[in-house]
């Protein structure tokens, strides 16, 4: 049995006031998992606990069968876990000081021994792999629309090469056919380099459609979890409210 | 029961035993934690910089290049600009107080006295904290309202040496050399008044500037330079790193940064001349 890309126990945080609690969840490579919850469920604070930005107050994370505590790790040990996790935030947030393209060679230039030319060879490639055309290497964040930023971050999130991917709301803002495509590309790349996929998202439509595994989030904590067809028959009084609500199942 | 006794509650009268208020305390604890995350920010940023100064990443470079024009060259007009106006306000004001004593001649030694000291270092801190404190809390308040702050710290990168230590190079080297335009403008509005208003010659001028100029003058106004440019820095980057991830608190950490940078840098200016005159030795 294949090792989990993310493997996370017993989170409960931020440290300062705790708004997650106990949050466990499991993700295969090459699977899509996602965290479904109404908004101010807790899915974002959840995510940035993941990637290190609040402390917990317990629990640990394990990437790829490394494991690390998820409160009080120094900044050499969260920054090694930083590179094995990429994350797209809700709203890119790409550097806007930075050219596009510089975007996606920061992390190359920092985490390896990459010249200047090789990184922007391989930004350029991935650049490509997320389906976009050749940039301007003077285009700025700012000059692109809200679909091309979205990918410009997926191929940031994606040039270390991380064996899980964080996306939070990924298809927010997106007509139907925009959701669609990047959906497509996300699948593509999946298969291609098999990372475990984490979507965090409220909408329950699109979670059902995607999901491999499901976990329902509700005042910060996993209240079910399981494949799509198995959430579809939980007697959870809240998973109810919030598939009724929403009208997926 | 206050509303009961119709009493307005007295305001705290600091009385002995008493426990301090808690907007006291906080307001302690509030200052404290800025000194120490300030200080924190320093020493970070100064490790960087002295990282960069050995480091050949082009990507590092370009930001301390562009860092170089937007917050030093930028500037220029605006430090030439002040810098001749307050050389000809210096010596019409000096003249003016002292022709009541028959002295205007001294005018001219008044500025060889203020202006590499003085006037030069810190008019360009005053201005450089008016244009770059709120351009450098601005940017990166409004960079953590994007969540681009996350974004590198999610990367694995450090904030400080990508954001703050490139400006933190790019004006230790740009107020100096601001300071030394900014002596040279101060002495040629300061030749004008004196030469075209007070008709004093050229050759008095020169006579009475030598006289008043010391190469020291010169060297202390630009090590203050230095300091007040690291302040600038530190305190403008600490209030935009350390803003709340909204939009409103980008306008505050801008106010918050240029209020902070200006008392900072006089309250610098005011230490070392303290330290001179009761130090004269060192003077």
């Amino acid at each position: 049995m294949k090792r989990p890309a993310l493997d996370v126990n017993g989170l409960t945080g931020p440290a300062a006031a705790p708004a997650v609690f106990d949050v466990s969840l499991s993700v295969a490579p090459g699977c899509t998992t996602i965290v479904l919850g109404p908004i101010h469920s807790g899915k974002t604070l959840v995510l940035r606990h993941l990637v290190g930005l609040e402390e917990a107050l317990h629990g640990t994370i394990t990437v790829d069968g490394e494991s690390f505590s998820a409160c009080g790790e120094t900044e050499a040990v969260l920054r090694r876990m930083r590179t094995r996790v990429g994350v797209v935030f809700q709203g890119a947030a790409l550097i806007t000081r930075l050219s596009a393209l510089e975007n996606v060679e920061l992390p190359l230039l920092e985490h390896t021994n990459a010249t200047a030319a090789e990184a922007r060879d391989a930004a350029g490639a991935l650049l490509r792999d997320v389906g976009l055309a050749p940039l301007d290497p003077a285009v700025t964040p700012s000059q692109l629309d809200r679909a091309v930023q979205r990918r410009v971050a997926l191929a940031r999130a994606l040039a270390l090469r991380p064996p899980v991917l964080l996306l939070d709301e990924p298809t927010q803002g997106f007509d139907p056919h925009a959701a669609a495509q990047l959906d497509e590309t996300l699948a593509r790349l999946q298969d291609a380099n098999g990372f475990g996929l984490v979507i965090f998202s409220h909408d329950v439509r699109y979670a059902f459609g995607r999901a491999d595994q499901l976990y329902v989030i509700a005042d910060g904590a996993i209240i079910e979890h399981g494949p799509p067809d198995a959430i579809r028959e939980s007697d959870n009084e809240v998973v109810h409210r919030l598939l009724n609500r929403r009208g997926a199942a | 029961m206050t509303a009961v006794s119709g009493e307005t509650p007295r305001p705290y009268a600091g009385a002995a035993g008493s426990a301090p208020p808690a907007r006291t305390s906080g307001l302690i604890a509030a200052t404290s934690g800025r000194f120490i995350s300030r200080g924190r920010l320093a020493i970070s940023a100064s490790y960087w910089v002295a990282w960069l100064s050995f480091s050949r990443r082009t990507a590092i470079g370009t930001g301390i290049q562009r860092e170089f024009e937007g917050l030093g060259l930028g500037a220029l007009r605006l430090v030439c600009a002040a810098s001749l106006l307050v050389g000809l306000i210096a010596i019409f004001q000096i003249a003016y107080q002292l022709s009541a004593y028959g002295a205007e001649m001294m005018s001219v030694r008044a500025i060889g006295w203020f202006t590499a000291r003085e006037l030069g270092p810190v008019g360009v801190a005053l201005m450089i904290v008016a244009r770059s404190a709120a351009g450098i809390a601005g940017e990166l308040a409004s960079m953590r309202a994007n969540g681009e702050i996350d974004a590198l710290r999610a990367m694995g990168l450090d904030p400080v040496k990508y954001l703050v230590a490139p400006k933190l190079a790019a004006l230790l080297v740009a107020v100096p050399a601001l300071t030394i335009l900014s002596d040279a403008l101060i002495t040629f509005g300061g030749w004008l008044g004196s030469t075209f208003i007070l008709k004093f010659s050229t050759s008095f001028f020169l006579d009475q500037y030598r006289v008043a100029f010391e190469l020291r003058d010169l060297v202390i106004g630009l090590a203050k330079s230095i300091l007040f440019a690291f302040l600038i820095v530190i305190v403008a980057a600490d209030e935009g790193l350390n803003a709340e991830s909204r939009v409103a608190a980008i306008g505050e950490a801008t106010t918050r940064a240029v209020v902070y940078a200006v008392i900072g840098v006089l309250g610098v200016d005011t230490v070392v001349n303290a330290i001179f005159y009761f130090i004269p030795v060192l003077a």
